[in-house]
């Protein structure tokens, strides 16, 4: 399939301009570089779990969304998924739906790294042919920016303040990516906005896979990350460039880098947004070094990774 | 006594809760009461507390069980879907007999519904909620006051009958501004001899809820019976503004009253003659005071932000020959008090032997 720019802006969009997302927001360009992945020949049922993306597109009695949509709580989007995919299985087997339909589910991270870990690992434990996508813009950004599982350390939200008492948050995020790999499923990627056409093409292969797929997508929220609207493709960039958001894939258990990134100084992402601007000052800048030290672990580890045969 | 400050309902109550000694919270953001952890994710460290948030409630509710299982006082605050994943954990501290508060800062229901200001989980708050034969303690403030003074009463209740304590609150409640006097009571936590705080030099001790022997869970639900009675005996809350030879007596609670007590002024300034009742402790109802009230009174209105759930524990405590109409707003609107007023003047005009119907504001 082409992952021409020529090509994909032909594809028919699925999430129709007018939503009520802010300007500027990731997740909506998440769902559309994604969803352009899809056949052509398929019908599509997404699921979509509480949170910022779910209420700006389904307000009553609108709806941005020009496929099917179930709207679950916020806990339960691959359980949900499950049940319709295993439904639909069972109605093909016994030859009463004819057409190709694929089953799509997108979940930011509190719903997804936090409350929905447990349905996501049923999910892709049993083997349901679906999509999990993670729109991560690492906080609870609909409920008012608070801290989640994916949180980058020493980031503020407005439950890791920083103060006397604290430099915002203190743990580390966790590898969501990996965690999904570990449940050995045919397809994992962790892509980028920025990356297009890595993105599609990821995408594509998603679709095209005959079991549980995961893709986990940077969806940088300038409310949330506190930094101007026009910016966000540039931030996403900088994440990637870092490493501290690094483009791979895990195909059959193959580890593979997706985009050659000269790998540059986490600092520089970081002072690109007020959610870290207070790492800058005094006692503080400690939590820099660690910083760039977690990335540089992190990224030697997956380079291992992806050099392995 | 402090100085008169402006406060937000969410604010006062987690000051409330540190006025109370209590220094570890858990929780997981929901609106219409996230500026609860975000106030107190601030406010904790400042007075050596804890602040966790949670992977989920059910992580919450579980972690407000460990805490509690070693003594502390803690809580965790949640509204409607957030409360509804709670009710596991519920049932097991109050099989377990731990005290714990619980705030629930409603929303509308049922399912994701909305963020405005709903009494949709009076049942749920009330009747348990979770399985098993249980009640949580349930106190519904009516104002930013309230939210305070009723969270450090809920603590203290809660320790003294080592039950789960419920705040009933709602969106109004928990985001609006008003004058509030911060007074905390002197601080007494009480001793806990059943707390797990380890077995050197004395008897291990076990907290469970789980009882297989012959007889011994039936014997656990009587013991849970006789607490409950108790508390129905002792701790009921309940304010009333009554008159001589009523027309009308109105009963509501929380934000809802606030409504239903400016209809009550509307009311009696036109010479209408208009009781009212409000139950503050929902569990335990205060069940004689409207037993003896509506002796007095032949007609009781009760208005509500649902669709008649206080309305059945206010029809089953009625003075037999006694009827009691509902004025119902669910789903997140708000009675105004000229359309109390209205169904005030209706009941007056409609003589004696009213229906027990259903009015929408």
């Amino acid at each position: 399939m082409s992952t021409k720019l020529t090509d994909l802006v032909q594809k028919p969009q699925f999430l129709s301009g007018g939503h009520r997302l802010c300007a500027g927001c990731g997740a909506s360009i998440v769902v559309r570089q994604i969803l352009m992945g899809a056949p052509d020949d398929v019908k599509l049922v997404i699921a979509n779990p509480t949170g910022c993306l779910e209420v700006s597109t389904t307000i009553y009695p609108y709806t941005s969304w020009n496929t099917s949509y179930i709207h679950c709580a916020f806990e339960n989007a691959a359980s949900t998924l499950s049940g319709a995919e295993a439904a639909y299985q069972s109605l093909k087997e016994q030859g009463k739906i004819k057409e190709d339909f694929r089953f799509i589910a997108f979940g930011g991270d509190g719903g997804t790294y936090d409350i929905g870990l447990q349905a996501l690992s049923g999910a892709l434990e049993r083997g349901h042919r679906l999509i999990y996508v993670c729109y991560n813009n690492e906080a609870y950004m609909n409920t008012g920016i608070q801290r989640s599982g994916a949180t980058i350390m020493g980031s503020w939200t407005t439950t890791s303040p920083y103060g006397r008492y604290s430099s915002g948050k203190k743990e580390n995020r966790k590898d969501l990516t990996a965690i999904a790999a570990a449940h050995n499923i045919p397809y994992v990627a962790q892509g980028s906005i920025s990356h297009w056409r890595d993105l599609v093409r990821k995408a594509q292969k998603a679709f095209a896979t005959d079991g549980p797929a995961f893709i986990n997508v940077l969806s940088p929220c300038h409310r949330g990350w506190r930094y101007p609207m026009e910016k966000t493709i540039e931030v996403a960039r900088m994440a990637v460039q870092s490493c501290i958001w690094p483009l791979y894939e895990v195909e059959n258990g193959k580890w593979s880098l997706t985009a050659s990134v000269k790998k540059q100084p986490v600092e520089e992402y970081l002072k690109s947004q007020g959610r870290f601007a207070h790492l800058f000052k005094g006692e503080n800048k400690k939590i820099l070094d660690i910083i760039q030290e977690n990335v540089d672990a992190e990224w030697d580890k997956l380079q291992k990774r992806c050099e392995q045969k | 006594m402090s100085e008169r400050q402006i406060l937000k309902g969410c604010v006062a109550l987690a000051e409330g809760a540190i006025a109370a000694g209590y220094r570890f919270y858990f929780g997981y953001p929901i609106t219409p009461q996230n500026d609860i952890p975000e106030y107190l994710s601030a406010r904790l460290p400042q007075v050596g507390g804890v602040f966790i948030q949670a992977e989920s409630e059910v992580a919450s509710i579980n972690m407000l069980l460990g805490a509690a299982a070693a003594g502390a006082r803690a809580m965790t605050s949640s509204s409607g879907p957030g409360i509804s994943l709670m009710q596991e954990g519920l049932s097991y501290m109050a099989g377990s007999e731990l005290p714990g508060l619980v705030v629930n800062i409603t929303r509308i229901g049922p399912g994701l519904g909305g963020i405005a200001a709903s009494q949709g989980d009076y049942r749920q708050a009330t009747r348990g909620g979770g399985h098993g034969d249980y009640h949580l303690i349930v106190l519904a403030p009516n104002s930013v006051q309230e939210m305070y003074d009723l969270t450090i009463k809920a603590f203290y209740l809660a320790d003294k009958y080592r039950n789960p304590a419920m705040i009933l609150a709602d969106a109004i409640l928990g985001q609006m501004k008003e004058p509030i006097f911060l007074n905390p009571p002197p601080l007494v936590l009480p001793e806990k001899p059943w707390a797990l705080t380890g077995a050197r030099g004395k008897k291990a001790q076990l907290i469970k809820s789980l009882y297989l022997a012959d007889g011994e869970m039936e014997q656990h639900n009587w013991h849970l019976y006789e607490k409950y009675r108790r508390l129905e005996r002792e701790e009921v809350l309940v304010e009333t503004d009554l008159q001589e030879k009523m027309d009308v007596l109105l009963v509501s609670f929380g934000s809802c009253s606030r409504m239903v007590q400016s209809a009550l002024d509307l009311a009696r300034s036109r010479g209408i003659r208009v009781g009212f009742l409000r139950p503050i402790s929902l569990y335990p109802f205060p069940q004689q005071a409207v037993r003896e009230v509506s002796r007095e009174v032949g007609k009781v209105l009760v208005v509500e932000m649902n669709t008649g759930q206080m309305w059945d524990d206010v029809r089953l405590s009625l003075y037999p020959g006694c009827r009691a109409r509902l004025l119902a707003r669910p789903g997140g609107g708000i009675p105004a008090p000229g359309q109390i007023l209205a169904e005030i003047e209706n009941l007056v005009k409609a003589g004696d032997g009213i229906d027990e119907s259903v009015h929408q504001a």
